[in-house]
């Protein structure tokens, strides 16, 4: 048979390689501003650009999809030839995803710090630049769909599955949460309102966990495993089941982050059943790659590369239990809205996506550079540093969690909240936020050591562009075997129909998610007194949007006596039917403010916003100074409430031209005459009066007029 | 086990059924896929990435002994 020479293209590999190991830096760094700010707010400087609500999404974005993202793509394209036995589709298109990529990491690394932000969990990008990743992605499909198309190798293996299932979910993911309306090139409101759109988004939000952080990479744990390891995967059928059941199982989970909110029970309880389920299979993966080192443990000891991948592979199993059982809607009402989330994401970021990634570069380079690992003792001290670093992240954050659900829900034997005070629970856990930066800061001392490993290894080695490599054509087999249909070879040998197959198998799962999401809306009890909001409560919601409020405040309280007792009224779905996009939150580093309008004056709101310590002594909010000083924008008011109108909140046709600009100066001068009675000198025209009357109408829909309900 | 604990759930009505039905159909197809296949095929993908094809392999590289 007639033998091909062929060449791999590594140049791609170690660019993506490069970018991960830069912009993973840069993502810890700012987590680690972050980090600080939780227990020393003036570290913002009091610069807007730099406080915690604006980096929170950079530092999530710059770690999802820059670090984890530039991961997944060197370790794709760098297995992905090699599995084919082909070299990649197009050259152009590889070095087209790779720049435009970067060009996209850029946009938000400029945009976030902004406030240029969508407001929606790890979504927060605006339209133009979503679109961009739309056009990258496909870009990104169509490489990999060519490459597999051109393959030599006439099976294809499991880790080309997850790939190809990554691929068409993120896409369908992406564009289906990314419907909005414009408002301006930086600006635009989601075309679902209230509860679809926090249905919506945490389908999203889920899935983006399970199909950019997790069905990649365990597609790269079954190539890179058995390589660094010299020896077969433990299981192949496992593998298949493993693939088949994850995909199948993880589209459904969503809702599980909507637990005890206005999302219709039903649906949340769905989503519990199907993330307890999803143990199975997340659980025969692990132990598929663990078991691929039975007899072959002596080599962990030596070899830093099996370190890491055994540590990752056991932080996907620890992560992929406890999701699951904070899915159970009893533990999750003690979790949810405490930092015993952030503990658990980030077991999964820490331990499975970064130590993941550290093993590929500590495996690739010495490869790509055709020498040995400059220093495989620094690669060690890494490891256990990192570890380390890990252990001091996670801990503490999950006692803060614990602590933080306990003092929110205890009451006195009387009857009262214990901690009634919302700073006091706080106060409490602050330092373990202060452990929590340490850990960080040695997790990213390991990075900065391995950076330096791996940059003398370069240099020390020749860079290899193309590995030469040969296999014989692929031979045109028919999916009849001994004159029966082999179903397999039928769908191995046509990517094309599993690709397809793979869509269904996603596509069910969201169906059943999105047509209740249409019965919802034809069914959400509407309240009648609930009203849009007026022009300057828009640019105040928007405000609050920009300075990223909903990092630490939530507007949604659960049906529970101690959330009732502490904020008012649980929340309802009916109060949300003009919320574009909806601002939920899904984290409390301060009270909730879904019932704050009138409980405190608007001078309080106005000092409060100048120096929270000194309305709220040891308060661990940052300075929003810049709102007292900064003149609010109105001319896109118009655009706005345009665009407003386009998604369905009703305002009457032409109110934009005119009567809206003379009803924002009355609203207004209103706060600045209350401000004054609070001895507070104001300008109608500053952004603070916007906000003010912003957070003054929350939840005052209710408080206003008895709850008349009626179905649409 | 599952049908019982969501016919429990208020309101939960035809979805979650049909949902866990879809789901165990699905599951049982996929486990008979999975045993049916043949040992030598199994072997072939089990030992398909330690094959890159590679003239010059590079992974005769080792690393560093401490």
């Amino acid at each position: 048979m007639k033998i091909e020479t062929f060449k791999y293209d590594n140049r791609i590999v170690r660019a993506f390689a490069i970018a991960t190991v830069v912009w993973g830096i840069v993502g810890m760094l700012v987590g680690m501003l972050a980090a600080v700010q939780l227990f020393f707010p003036d570290a913002n400087l009091n610069l807007q650009f730099i406080t915690f609500g604006r980096i929170r999404p950079l530092h999530t974005n710059a770690v999802i999809f820059a670090f984890v993202g530039n991961g997944m793509f060197m370790g794709i394209y760098y297995s992905l030839q090699r599995l084919c036995k082909a070299r990649m589709f197009s050259d152009f298109i590889s070095w087209f995803h790779f720049w435009g990529w970067q060009g996209i990491i850029v946009a938000a690394a400029v945009t976030l710090p902004l406030g240029l932000t969508t407001s929606k969990e790890y979504a927060e990008l605006e339209w133009p630049i979503k679109i961009a990743i739309a056009v990258v992605w496909v870009a990104f499909t169509i490489n990999l769909i060519g490459t597999i198309l051109k393959r030599r190798e006439k099976h294809m293996y499991v880790a080309i599955w997850f790939f190809l299932a990554t691929a068409l979910t993120v896409a369908v993911l992406h564009i289906t949460n990314s419907m909005t309306m414009p408002a301006g090139w930086f600006k635009s409101y989601s075309m679902y309102a209230g509860v679809q759109d926090a249905l919506v988004q945490w389908w999203y939000g889920h899935n983006a966990v399970a199909f950019f952080l997790t069905t990649p990479y365990l597609g790269l744990m079954y190539y890179f495993l058995p390589k660094a390891a010299n020896r077969p995967i433990f299981s192949y059928r496992l593998s298949i089941i493993h693939f088949w059941a994850l995909i199948f199982l993880y589209i459904w989970a969503g809702p599980h982050h909507l637990l005890y909110t206005a999302l219709p029970d039903w649906a949340q309880s769905l989503g519990m059943v199907f993330s307890l389920m999803l143990i199975a299979p997340s659980w025969g993966g692990m132990l598929n790659g663990l078991l691929t080192l039975r007899g072959a443990w002596d080599k962990v000891r030596q070899d830093p590369v099996l370190k890491f991948m055994v540590v990752a592979v056991t932080a996907y199993g620890m992560s992929t239990l406890e999701g699951p059982l904070l899915a159970i809607k009893t533990v999750n009402s003690l979790s949810h809205y405490t930092d015993w989330t952030i503990a658990h994401v980030h077991t999964g970021a820490l331990g499975w996506n970064g130590f993941l990634t550290f093993s590929m570069l500590y495996y690739l380079y010495p490869r790509l550079y055709r020498t040995t690992l400059w220093s495989t003792k620094l690669a060690n001290y890494h490891f256990w540093i990192g570890l380390l670093g890990m252990m001091f992240y996670v801990i503490p954050i999950y006692v803060a969690g614990i602590t933080e659900g306990l003092m929110w829900k205890q009451f006195t034997k009387d009857g009262f909240l214990q901690y009634p005070n919302f700073l006091e629970t706080i106060v409490q856990v602050v330092p373990m936020f202060r452990l929590r930066a340490i850990g960080g800061t040695l997790y990213l001392v390991g990075t900065f050591m391995m950076a330096y490993n791996l940059y003398r290894t370069a240099k020390a080695g020749q860079f290899e562009p193309d590995t030469e490599a040969q296999a014989a054509p692929l031979e045109k087999t028919s999916a009849v075997v001994h004159g029966k249909l082999s179903w397999h070879r039928l769908l191995e040998g046509k990517p094309l129909l599993f690709t397809v197959l793979s869509l269904v198998a996603i596509l069910i799962g969201g169906i059943v998610e999105i047509i209740p999401m249409y019965l919802i809306k034809q069914n959400v009890p509407t309240i009648s007194s609930v009203k849009p909001y007026t022009p300057l409560e828009v640019l105040g919601r928007d405000l609050y949007i920009r300075e990223g409020c909903l990092g630490c405040h939530s507007q949604m309280i659960r049906p529970f006596r101690s959330e009732t007792e502490r904020y008012g009224e649980y929340s309802k779905a009916g109060e949300f039917v003009y919320d574009h996009p909806f601002l939920w939150g899904s984290e409390r580093k301060g009270p909730d403010l879904a019932r704050e309008g009138g409980k405190y004056p608007d001078a309080w709101h106005y000092n409060h916003m100048d120096d929270p310590r000194a309305t709220s002594p040891g308060s661990i909010m940052p300075r929003y100074s810049w709102l007292l000083t900064q003149k609010l924008e109105i001319d896109s008011l118009p655009a706005r409430l345009n665009a407003l109108r386009k998604v369905g909140v009703p305002y009457p046709a032409g109110y934009e031209n005119g009567p809206a600009q003379k009803d924002l100066q009355a609203q207004a001068d209103k706060v600045v005459a209350n401000l004054k009675q609070g001895s507070v000198k104001a300008d109608p025209d500053k952004e603070i009066v916007a906000l003010i009357a912003y957070l003054q109408r929350l939840g005052t829909d209710i408080k206003s007029a008895p709850v008349t309900t009626a179905v649409k | 086990m599952e049908q019982k604990i969501m016919a429990g759930i208020g309101g939960i009505g035809i979805y979650g059924i049909i949902s866990i039905c879809i789901f165990f159909a699905f599951f049982t197809l996929t486990l008979l896929w999975a045993f049916r296949l043949k040992q030598n095929y199994l072997q072939h993908m089990e030992a398909l990435p330690l094959d890159g094809g590679e003239k010059n392999s590079a992974d005769s590289i080792q690393l560093k002994k401490l």
